[in-house]
């Protein structure tokens, strides 16, 4: 099985569980409407807790962005990212299959574009799918989503996991250890997620780039925001960019 | 060309024809160069300096355009083991031309290797064929082949070398490294031989072979002494004494002169093995390398 069926089975995995999650959270929405009152009196003397309930302001669309983009794309989304990314160099060199595949009659340039497009669609496909079902799945709980605004949000949440994806792919190109390159992102993402989880210290998380209040203003502005999404389109770019220039020096 | 990894000068400069057409053996010590100058043939290595070419063909950016005129078997095994071997297959001959997965399927297949079979399962010897096959199907001027036959059982090695000479006739330029020096000396023209990274000779096969002829070998039991050695045989020839194994090589063309020397010579005992015309490849790798070949 070459890496493309490998990032096919994943990724349908991917889907698969993003789609129960979000199956899961919807049919939830009604007992959870019911006891939000009782549950923001319950944890306002809990910093993070009472701000997730704040964030969502009680609508099912504030809901959904904290169970699906939030919760499930997000943490999903970076393991996800992270274990695509690995096999494309690293995951290689580690195999021994590395020098093979550079002796290929085909440029570093189109390797690495292919292996970097093959692994970022196992990712942004889930995500895009799994959002573009929750208009059909709202009307189950008697509520309603558009279709646009799902999209934007999942466009969003992608281009985060696409910062995400390709500062694992740029570690790839320049190590043989994937288990190396697992605990240096794992490290990272707790880390990021523990800053999250501080108060006074969560605004330098990066976990707030793709946050439940930059959802619900993709709602209401009907649009995405360039202020954050500018920034992660050129992080990407970057650290591709960064990623071919170490791929050209690439040894087996 | 030249490239060094830190303060460590892996290839010092090198400048080398080979061919077109036959088989040229890399020879050397393990960290003598063999796969970093054999890399950078295919632009696998980035040269610090200096350049190639392959088929008229200069190595410009990262080498593609060599890497669509040779093919290349690697010295260390990596296949994906969850595929079977008629997909690994596949997987390695991908870029190259379509009739070249039926020519390598036709090559393993002859030698007995189940296509079905999921490679994780396969000797090392089976993969390596599964590498070899790759390398050999495609229609290219050139092949490089890094310790092709390592692993690989004595009747596969010599079917494997029969390949070789078959392409190499046909006119395809082959380059190899390789440490059996007796597979070497079957089916290579010319030898290089590189030592930290250094060219440090080059012969012909045939020329290798002539100078066979003029070879003297005695060996004794117990240590004699060089400089009587020298003293006594300074007259036919050039002599050189090996103290590890005890055995002195004379370049002559008539041994004679020397055997009644050393009949005569009081101080040097009577030895124990002689042969003339019979230095093998190894006895010259020991020559060059100061050290014993495989």
């Amino acid at each position: 099985m070459g890496r493309l069926k490998h990032l096919f089975w994943f990724g349908l995995v991917f889907f698969l569980v993003l789609e129960a999650m979000a199956i899961i959270a919807i049919r939830f929405w009604p007992d959870f409407r019911e006891s939000l009152p009782a549950l923001l009196g319950l944890v306002k003397s809990i910093p993070m807790a009472g701000k997730f309930l704040e964030d969502m302001g009680g609508e099912f669309f504030g809901y959904v962005a904290g169970q699906h983009f939030f919760k499930a794309c997000t943490p999903m989304g970076t393991a996800a990212a992270t274990l695509f990314a690995i096999g494309a160099v690293a995951g290689e060199a580690h195999r021994g299959t590395l020098e093979i595949l550079l002796a290929r009659p085909y440029s570093r340039a189109r390797l690495l574009g292919e292996r970097y497009a093959a692994g970022l669609l196992a990712v942004a496909l889930p995500v895009l799918l799994s959002s573009a079902t929750l208009p059909l799945m709202a009307p189950m709980v008697d509520e309603t989503i558009s279709l646009t605004t799902a999209m934007l949000c999942a466009v969003h949440e992608i281009l985060f996991l696409a910062t995400i994806y390709g500062l694992t792919f740029l570690l790839s190109t320049r190590s043989s250890s994937p288990i190396q390159i697992i605990m240096v992102v794992l490290f990272g993402a707790i880390f990021s997620f523990g800053l999250y989880m501080v108060k006074t210290a969560s605004v330098l998380s990066p976990f707030r780039l793709a946050d439940i209040p930059d959802f619900m203003e993709i709602s209401r502005s009907g649009s995405l925001d360039w202020r954050v999404c500018g920034p992660l389109v050129l992080a990407s770019a970057l650290l591709y960019y960064a990623a071919y220039r170490s791929f050209l020096q690439r040894v087996p | 060309m030249t490239r060094s990894f830190g303060d460590h000068v892996a290839v010092h400069p090198t400048d080398v024809t080979i061919g077109p057409g036959g088989i040229t053996g890399l020879l050397g010590p393990n960290g003598a160069g063999k796969s970093t100058l054999m890399r950078m043939l295919l632009g696998l290595v980035p040269a610090d300096s200096g350049t190639c070419s392959i088929d008229g063909i200069a190595l410009r950016g990262d080498g593609v355009a060599l890497r669509a005129r040779a093919t290349y078997s690697p010295g260390e095994i990596g296949v994906y083991g969850e595929m079977k071997a008629r997909d690994q297959i596949a997987w390695l001959l991908r870029g190259r031309e379509p009739a070249a997965l039926e020519r390598a399927l036709a090559i393993v297949g002859g030698m007995g290797i189940p296509l079905q079979r999921r490679v994780r399962g396969f000797s090392h010897g089976m993969k390596r064929m599964l590498l070899l096959a790759a390398a050999l199907a495609p229609e290219v001027p050139v092949r490089i082949l890094d310790e092709p036959s390592e692993g690989l059982d004595p009747s596969r090695r010599g079917e494997v070398l029969e390949l070789l000479q078959a392409d190499a006739e046909r006119g395809t330029t082959i380059l190899l490294s390789s440490h059996h020096l007796g597979e070497i000396d079957r089916v290579c023209d010319r030898l290089l031989f590189l030592r930290e990274g250094r060219l440090l000779d080059e012969q012909q096969a045939g020329d290798v072979r002539e100078r066979v002829k003029r070879i003297l070998r005695l060996e004794w039991a117990e240590d004699i002494d060089p400089g009587v050695a020298h003293e006594v045989f300074a007259p036919f020839g050039t002599t050189r004494v090996e103290a590890e194994r005890v055995f002195l090589l004379l370049e002559t063309d008539d041994p004679r002169p020397a055997l009644a020397a050393l009949a005569a010579s009081p101080e040097l005992e009577a030895p124990t093995g002689f042969s003339f015309g019979q230095l093998s490849l190894g006895d010259l790798y020991r020559e060059i390398y100061g050290r014993e070949g495989i």
